[in-house]
């Protein structure tokens, strides 16, 4: 059963271990690479707190689950704070292909709540393998779409 | 199908890195070679408000694509330092910017002046026309031979051009190759 990006923000983050909700989902930071989330990003701003994909304990329906609340830390990098600042949220970005054409902006992003993967993205009604997926940057996520997904675009002068 | 831009509209396009999505830089002006018909690089402005030239330029080597919403480079490194550029890019010289020269025929017949360059979308960066602001009034567009006779005032081009001038980008893309096949080019 697969879950997305946009059911799964403002889904509360609690601790197995107290049993206390510990913050919300604000967004999902992806490897544009490995085409996987990343990570989770709890929060905006200076409050942000990321957990690593890995230190899940579920990607649950109605609540993620971590071990417990030391398992959110600060932004570790440049790129860590540029999600934490909400640059490198997915949804709602410019989607260019490679050619630099754009296509719309990213609807949403499905995904595999027990592995992490990336689906397809929805930009504009269209649906796209995330293979298609190249980079996820502060300005645009860069897809390299296949033919049928670029036919019926228009391009004018 | 050959999809074709003014190149005018490039400027103020952003550049964007294929393996980052980050918006890098802005195109600042197309630096072309009228004798070889091809685009030498961009120059780039600072990317923002009220930002500035950036010393680095943008090789049409290290173009990955020319589209209709950005201008793509692989990374940061496609960037060349200003100083290390070809000198043709990092100091155009004025006087082969064809843009305001009077388009002549061998024959002497003058066909109006350049207004813009037209440029395939995509990898290439081929210039393969010129816009044209016809002699009699109105706008056209004549395809580009390989080779032609460029001064800072005439452009010499073939007679047979007299015949390829067309209304539209769209006309022009059809006539490119029929002109080129009837001069013998490829």
């Amino acid at each position: 059963m697969s879950d997305s990006f946009r059911r799964a923000t403002g889904r509360k983050v609690v601790s197995r271990a107290s049993a206390e909700e510990v913050g919300v989902v604000a967004h999902l930071l992806v490897d544009a690479g490995r085409h996987r989330v990343a990570a989770v990003v709890i929060g905006r701003g200076k409050k942000a707190r990321l957990v690593d994909w890995a230190q899940l304990s579920s990607f649950g329906p109605d609540a993620v689950m971590v071990a417990e609340e030391s398992a959110l830390r600060p932004p570790a990098d440049d790129r860590e704070q540029a999600a934490a600042d909400g640059k490198l949220e997915l949804v709602g970005k410019r989607a260019l292909t490679e050619q630099g054409n754009e296509m719309g902006r990213v609807e949403d992003v499905s995904f595999d709540p027990d592995s992490g993967a990336l689906e397809t993205l929805i930009v504009k009604d269209r649906h796209i393998p995330a293979e298609a997926l190249l980079a996820n940057g502060s300005y645009a996520a860069v897809l390299h779409p296949g033919q049928d997904e670029i036919s019926g675009m228009r391009l004018s002068d | 199908m050959t999809l074709l831009m003014h190149a005018s509209d490039i400027s103020g396009r952003p550049v964007v890195t294929v393996r980052g999505g980050e918006d890098i830089a802005e195109v600042r002006d197309v630096v072309y070679s009228p004798e070889s018909g091809r685009l030498v690089g961009l120059t780039l402005n600072k990317r923002g408000f009220l930002a500035g030239r950036r010393a680095e330029v943008l090789p049409a080597g290290q173009i990955h694509a020319i589209g209709r919403d950005a201008v793509m480079v692989g990374d940061d490194s496609s960037l060349a330092d200003g100083d290390a550029a070809p000198d043709e890019l990092a100091h155009p010289a004025t006087e082969r910017n064809v843009l305001g020269d009077d388009v002549l025929t061998e024959r002497g017949v003058n066909l109006g002046k350049v207004k813009d360059l037209v440029l395939v979308v995509g990898s290439s960066g081929d210039v393969v026309g010129y816009h044209i602001d016809k002699t009699g009034g109105g706008r056209g567009y004549i395809p580009l031979p390989a080779q032609l006779a460029v001064s800072g005032e005439f452009l010499v081009v073939p007679d047979i051009t007299e015949e390829f001038v067309r209304d539209d980008l769209v006309g022009l893309g059809a006539a490119v190759e029929e002109f080129r096949a009837r001069l013998g080019l490829p």
